[in-house]
């Protein structure tokens, strides 16, 4: 079935279409000829391309049986490494069904995984090495506990650059007939930040909205969908409207679901553009490091982020 | 026969009071089916939470089965004492209901498989379950809580123990001075069970009770009601009559911490108190997890002292207001939406399969870029049909 979701639709299948990483391409492209693969350790920022990789490698290396011989696993969605270790046993347990002699585990998002865990994946990877070979992706090394690394070949994927980016706006512009002018080309490369995920979503959104695609249409949507709860939370809390502030926080939490991290997170991106003085900003970041710091000791995010909210109140103008 | 099983009611109708807890009961049994989420009954003692089941089970006939989870020490036990019984039918097919009883009381933490156990009961039964808890927002509870609808049972209305008092007496053929039941039914501070026990002691082989008969009673170890609380913690400058507050109270302090979290912008006005205040529950937070994570349980007095005496210290000077305190409303928003969050879940893990990336990146990069694409006619037929959105899928992408 076609993709109706761009940011699938043009996810590259093939490792000579994943854009920039040359580095990291050519090197895939020798373990497939070779039919030999390492473990490995894919690193970089997000939307980079280090999933693409491991899918269009998996599908140049197994071809159309591709789905039979690869697991894929995201680590942040399993409830625990002893779920992971179970799946992993059981498809292990049968043989790759190519001539490539071993099957391939994709688990992404692997720096959510604890030390503990970490340690046990360890020696799940050496128990089936013989038959199994493990591509882990992450955002940074540094989580990945270093008896790990030591087993991979780690690969380290580039924030894209502009020019690349552009290629890939333009790509996407030309295969749907989009009108779009410079400005929006440039507002989207600027928003995503070298996201290629965000400039996928970024375009099709943007698509749906408005027949021609301007730089204003761009920001728009962009602003659209960040969570405008979090600048309306911060702006109500800084005019001392704590009992507001705090039901919008309880209602991103509690009702949508969002997680402490990921708030805090947007509250951090937030910062620089409130409306108080620079020294007050600083001040302020201060805080937010401060509740971050306890959210990660295993506050909860509730009560962490409310007692945060609640130093906006100093910081508001009387 | 003592009297507080004498007088039991025979049927559902006879109940006194609890009548949301009733019909939400009432329309939960007719409909339930294997595979349903249990009952969860929560609240004071005496407040009708057993007298319900027995009634209901009295009435149509089907067997009653009481159990109490404070007896069982692990998983397997549970599974050794519930798993026969639940799964098969009996030999006349005659209907069963389950009581597991304080399921607070619960030996041990989650990861001995104690809840978990219940939880399998639960999706396994045949039969309906309901069980009790004085406190139902206990941590270990968590996770059992997903699988449960929350009854709450309310204190009874001392107009409503003086009818019932009333009544027993009358029944009994005992003479009775008004005043001395409507003293009963106030000591017992909404607890049933405990004025007809208190009843039956000073009737005891007597035609006539009069106000004197009060006297002999020895005052039954009474709770601080939960607003008490509150009232002192907010209104305290010393922080040992914060901490000491929360003695005598039903609430275990996990539950208190939440009333705590809500009451205090009902209680302080300026902003550097609530800033204070928020911190201090920050650090009784940190804490808490703590506690949990590496079982020193020793460090429950340091957050105990910090979200009651941190608290209390936090104002200026004492609010000279009455405060209304209210319900923590994040507990209450949590049973609210509970059903909303469970189809989004199934929704995000059922997409991130098909977007290579985690239930949480979906949430966070995709979904509000999804909503936008919903707003076009034309996208939103595609992307319904390529995900098969049900209707109340596509109202979460609204």
């Amino acid at each position: 079935m076609d993709q109706i979701v761009w940011s699938e639709k043009y996810r590259p299948s093939k490792l000579s279409d994943v854009i920039n990483q040359k580095h990291v391409v050519e090197r895939l492209k020798v373990f497939v000829k070779e039919k030999n693969i390492p473990h490995m350790l894919f690193a970089g920022p997000a939307g980079t391309g280090k999933t693409t990789s491991a899918l269009a490698l998996a599908q140049e290396l197994y071809g159309k049986e591709w789905r039979h011989n690869v697991l894929e696993k995201n680590a942040s969605d399993e409830r625990g490494i002893e779920v992971i270790r179970n799946d992993i046993k059981n498809f292990a347990r049968t043989k790759a069904m190519t001539n490539v002699p071993y099957r391939l585990i994709i688990l992404d998002e692997a720096d959510a995984l604890t030390n503990d865990a970490q340690n046990a994946l360890r020696r799940t990877m050496e128990n089936y090495a013989n038959i199994c070979r493990f591509i882990l992706i992450c955002n940074y090394s540094s989580k990945i506990i270093e008896p790990i690394q030591s087993r991979c070949a780690v690969f380290r994927f580039r924030t894209l650059i502009e020019s690349d980016m552009k290629k890939f706006v333009e790509r996407i512009v030309e295969c749907e007939k989009l009108k779009i002018s410079e400005d929006g080309i440039k507002a989207v490369i600027e928003i995503s930040e070298g996201d290629m995920r965000k400039v996928a979503n970024l375009l099709q959104a943007s698509a749906t909205l408005k027949e021609k695609i301007t730089e204003d249409a761009v920001y728009d949507v962009a602003s659209k969908a960040k969570p405008t709860d979090v600048k309306d939370m911060l702006d109500l809390a800084l005019k001392g409207k704590f009992v507001d502030a705090r039901k919008k926080l309880q209602d991103l939490i509690l009702k949508q679901g969002l997680a402490g991290s990921d708030i805090i997170a947007e509250i951090h991106r937030q910062i620089y553009s409130l409306d108080v003085s620079e020294e007050k900003k600083v001040s302020l970041i201060e805080k937010i490091g401060e509740y971050e710091f306890r959210l990660s000791m295993g506050g909860n995010d509730l009560v962490q982020l409310e007692a945060l909210l609640a130093q906006f109140l100093l910081f508001g103008k009387k | 026969m003592s009297w507080t099983t004498k007088h039991k009611p025979k049927s559902v109708k006879e109940f006194v009071n609890q009548k949301e807890a009733v019909d939400i009961f009432l329309k939960w049994i007719k409909k339930w089916k294997p595979g349903d989420d249990a009952l969860l009954f929560f609240g004071p003692p005496g407040t009708g939470k057993t007298s319900l089941l027995q009634a209901y089970a009295n009435e149509h006939n089907i067997d009653f089965i009481e159990m109490n989870a404070s007896d069982w020490r692990s998983a397997a036990q549970i599974q050794e004492v519930l798993g026969q019984s639940m799964l098969q039918t009996s030999l006349f097919r005659r209907s069963k209901l389950f009581l597991i009883d304080e399921i607070d009381g619960i030996a041990g933490r989650e990861d001995l498989g104690g809840v978990g156990a219940i939880i399998k009961i639960i999706k396994e039964t045949k039969f309906p379950v309901v069980l009790t808890a004085n406190n139902a927002y206990d941590q270990k509870l968590r996770s059992l809580r997903e699988h449960c609808e929350l009854v709450q049972f309310k204190k009874i209305h001392v107009y409503d123990i003086e009818r019932k008092l009333k009544e027993i007496c009358e029944n009994e053929g005992i003479n009775y001075d008004e005043l001395v039941l409507r003293g009963l039914a106030k000591i017992s501070s909404g607890d049933l069970r405990a004025a007809i026990n208190d009843l039956e002691a000073i009737s005891h082989g007597k035609e006539k009770i009069t106000i004197e008969d009060l006297d002999s009673l020895g005052s039954r170890e009474r709770e601080t009601s939960i607003f008490d609380i509150m009232k002192i913690i907010f209104k305290t400058e010393n922080i040992l009559t914060a901490k000491t507050s929360i003695n005598n109270s039903d609430k275990d302090p996990d539950e208190i911490f939440w009333w705590i979290e809500n009451n205090i912008i009902n209680e302080y006005e300026k902003p550097e108190e609530i800033a204070k205040a928020f911190d201090m529950l920050s650090k009784a937070d940190l804490f808490r997890s703590r506690i949990s994570s590496a079982e020193n349980w020793k460090l429950k007095g340091y957050m105990i002292d910090m979200m009651t005496g941190g608290v209390a210290v936090s104002k200026r000077e004492m609010y000279r207001k009455f405060s209304r305190y209210q319900y923590p409303s994040n507990i209450a928003l949590l049973g609210r939406t509970k059903a909303d969050r469970k189809d989004m879940k199934e929704l995000l893990g059922r997409l991130s399969k098909q977007f290579h990336c985690s239930s949480r990146k979906l949430k966070t990069h995709y979904l509000p870029f999804i909503k936008i694409m919903m707003k076009n006619k034309g996208t939103r037929g595609q992307l319904i049909s390529s995900f098969q959105l049900t209707r109340d899928e596509i109202d979460l992408l609204k």
